[in-house]
């Protein structure tokens, strides 16, 4: 028992210790910029994982504007280089042992987790004080049974990519429906073209985001029990639509971040896709210089059968986190950093704030002049406000598995969607938490 | 006194960069994160209940542990042997008098090792993938090096390109810590050198025999960089397609039961099975050796 604690007490010492010398080095960075003026500053400790890439406004420098108009409430932003899962065990270990940061970014499927995990303050006085700035359907992923944990910062709502020069020599009309999109694969297959591509390693949120455009809601409460419903009608129709393509192979069907997605771009034999907003931001980069250059659009998802409806493909909010000593500050600045909107949308987002910002020059260029930002906004608009993610979303990667075995044959699109079905209920169930049946 | 100064370094070392992580996993095995209170999500807050040993029941009887238990033994069976034994004859080379420059040669193979495993891992996907690949397009068609039946050679193919060189150098040692008289009286005695090399050099380095394939066991039970990196362009894999990839994912919340006192238990059953898979090996050796 004595080595024990012997072992303990050497072990603070070395925390201690390793922790003080954080704290130093936090405390001479910050002093250049404390105020001068009335009160103690709070300082504001923030953890993102934007790209801060080549020619995006980055956001350090959005932070020391905030820095220079706000003496009293200081914030330190550190970016996160790596896989968001290990940003989120990052977060989880360092809350856990009282050194996290007041906000962080979270994708919206992860925030019901790491709020079952106690990981997320409930800042709902404060952020209700906000909620008109921000479109309501972002607004709700922060939201979490009564609770709010923070503010939305982008959305990834489903749109449709297409090739405008191509499609007007086959003769191929911009889909408006579902049935559209199916009819229009077979006459571009005919010639050799493929107006969509089917990603496996997509398929748990870009899957799961055409059904919610179809109108189904996976996520439901009955009798404060969980209730599961991934396998509706909205997901049969979306998963007969793409067996369909599949069978008939009308689809290129291909990973979307391997090395088979950019080649068929490159070569001009893929011309149109199903995406997410944010991929506007790059999609188009390798056709920079070729003669494609600026002849894609942006239009909005066909109709999945719900009207003008889409799904939610990623997007993240800024959440506080659990030990945060100063939340109304900490949500003061994140209202403040969400709608700098011309800011953040250099960063590639579709800002979940009101307004619509610049579109960029790149964009601009590589979309042939089209207003993209404006289009990414009304898809923003029209995302199905019900469909929400339950705690252990992330497990559903199960999908892109099963999704994988779609192309051999080995499996069928429904299977991704019966999967995503036992996957949730066995994660909800694993998590202790209460699921109807 | 002075020795317990020496000492010093090695201990504090020794207690945190591994005692206490061992401490730490046991413990956490045996606790799993419960939600503290009622609804859908559970109050909001975890409280860490002891479960005593229902993560290591839930562990063993997990069905994606033995199936990546399974593909990792089976995957052994077949890289290490073709390691240990492509090792060995590249050493056995390099200490002949056929090789004329043993310190290049040396080197030289002994390269992929100081790459980084991941970057390794990440070369030879590149090289898999049969858009960009520099080779593919000269192999017959429908030739899939990352199909279901493939990837493991394909991975195995990965592990001995970057571990023979490093298993050669410890044959090497040994060799070359062989004296030299042995040769000499191998030769009055008529031993021409094929004999000298299997009749002498290669009795005197099973010690070294041993050590390698012990290496390679544990090493092998942890197979990790290659699976990850090919998962992440063959999502059919699946985010358990090792123990290590699956108690790596259970603990990032990819997979359900997740958390750290279910990925605790893995790991332990894992270091569990490699001890006993290794102390096996180790005695079957000292057997033979002695039957010898």
């Amino acid at each position: 028992m004595t080595s024990q604690t012997r072992l303990t007490r050497a072990a603070a010492v070395i925390a201690v210790g390793a922790m003080s010398a954080f704290g130093l080095a936090a405390c001479s960075a910050a002093e250049p910029s404390a105020p001068a003026g009335d009160g103690p500053a709070v300082t504001i400790s923030y953890l993102h994982r934007l790209p801060d890439g080549e020619g995006m406004t980055p956001v350090a420098d959005i932070v020391a504007r905030w820095n220079a108009e706000n003496p009293t409430i200081q914030v330190e932003a550190t970016k996160f280089d790596g896989a968001a899962s290990d940003m989120i065990l990052k977060l989880e270990t360092d809350i856990n042992a009282g050194t996290g940061p007041c906000l962080a970014q979270l994708g919206y499927a992860e925030v019901p987790q790491m709020f079952v995990k106690g990981l997320l303050q409930d800042v709902a006085s404060e952020a209700d004080k906000y909620a008109d700035d921000f479109s309501a359907g972002a607004f709700g992923m922060m939201r979490v049974g009564d609770a709010v944990v923070g503010l939305p910062q982008d959305t990834g709502p489903l749109v449709y990519f297409y090739n405008a020069t191509e499609f007007e020599n086959l003769g191929l009309a911009v889909p408006a429906t579902l049935e559209d999109l199916s009819s229009e694969s077979a006459t571009a297959a005919a010639a050799g073209k493929y107006i969509t591509a089917f990603t496996p390693d997509e398929a748990m949120y870009w899957l799961s985001a055409q059904a919610a455009a179809a109108g189904d809601v996976w996520f439901t409460t009955e009798n404060d029990e969980w209730a599961v419903d991934a396998e509706g009608a909205g997901s049969q129709k979306v998963a007969a639509f793409w067996q369909g393509l599949v069978d008939n192979k009308q689809t290129i069907v291909t990973e979307r971040w391997g090395d088979g997605f950019p080649k068929a771009l490159a070569d001009g034999s893929l011309i149109g896709h199903v995406g997410a907003a944010w991929e506007a931001g790059f999609l188009l980069d390798s056709l920079d210089g070729t003669s494609s250059e600026g002849q894609w659009r942006v239009a909005q998802l066909p109709d999945f059968g719900a009207g003008a409806m889409t799904g939610p493909d990623g997007g993240s909010g800024v959440a506080v986190m659990e030990g945060c000593e100063h939340p109304a500050e900490a949500m003061a600045f994140n209202d403040w950093f969400n709608t700098q909107i011309d800011d953040l949308a250099s960063q590639g987002l579709v800002v979940a704030a009101n307004g619509t910002p610049q579109s960029s020059e790149k964009m601009q260029r590589q979309f042939g002049g089209q207003d993209v930002l404006a289009a990414l906004a009304e898809a923003s608009a029209n995302l199905n406000p019900d469909f929400a993610y339950a705690p252990g979303f992330a497990s559903l990667t199960k999908m892109n598995e099963t999704a994988a075995g779609v192309g051999a044959g080995t499996s069928t699109v429904a299977d991704v969607f019966t999967t995503a079905q036992t996957t949730a209920v066995a994660t909800l169930k694993d998590l202790g938490l209460p699921v109807a049946e | 006194m002075t020795g317990w100064v020496f000492m010093l370094p090695f201990a504090v070392l020794f207690i945190l960069v591994f005692l206490i992580p061992i401490i730490v996993s046991v413990r956490s095995s045996l606790f799993a994160q419960q939600p503290a209170g009622e609804g859908l999500y559970g109050g909001g807050e975890l409280v860490d209940t002891f479960v005593g040993f229902d993560n290591f029941a839930l562990a063993i009887g997990s069905s994606s542990f033995w199936r990546g238990m399974g593909r990792v033994v089976l995957y052994a069976a077949v890289q290490i042997p073709t390691m240990i034994i492509a090792a060995l004859v590249l050493a056995l080379l390099l200490d002949s008098f056929i090789v004329r420059r043993p310190a290049f040669f040396r080197l030289a193979s002994f390269l992929p090792f100081a790459i980084p495993g991941i970057i390794a891992a990440m070369i030879w996907l590149y090289l898999y993938t049969p858009e960009v690949s520099p080779f593919m397009q000269y192999l017959p068609d429908g030739v899939d090096l990352m199909a279901p039946g493939t990837v493991l050679l394909s991975m195995g193919n990965m592990t001995t390109w970057t571990y023979t060189g490093y298993n050669m150098l410890i044959f090497l040692a040994a060799l070359q810590a062989v004296p030299g008289e042995l040769y000499e009286a191998a030769r009055l005695d008529g031993a021409n050198g094929w004999q000298i090399a299997t009749k002498v050099k290669i009795p005197l380095v099973r010690g070294a025999a041993l050590l390698a394939v012990l290496l390679s066991i544990i090493g092998t039970i942890q197979l990790f960089n290659e699976p990850v990196i090919m998962e992440s362009a063959n999502p059919w894999m699946g985010k358990d397609f090792t123990p290590m990839m699956l108690t790596y994912n259970s603990l990032l919340g990819a997979i359900s039961p997740s958390g750290s006192g279910i990925a605790s238990a893995y790991s332990l059953l894992m270091a569990f099975i490699a001890g006993i898979l290794a102390i096996g090996y180790a005695l079957l050796q000292r057997r033979k050796g002695d039957a010898a």
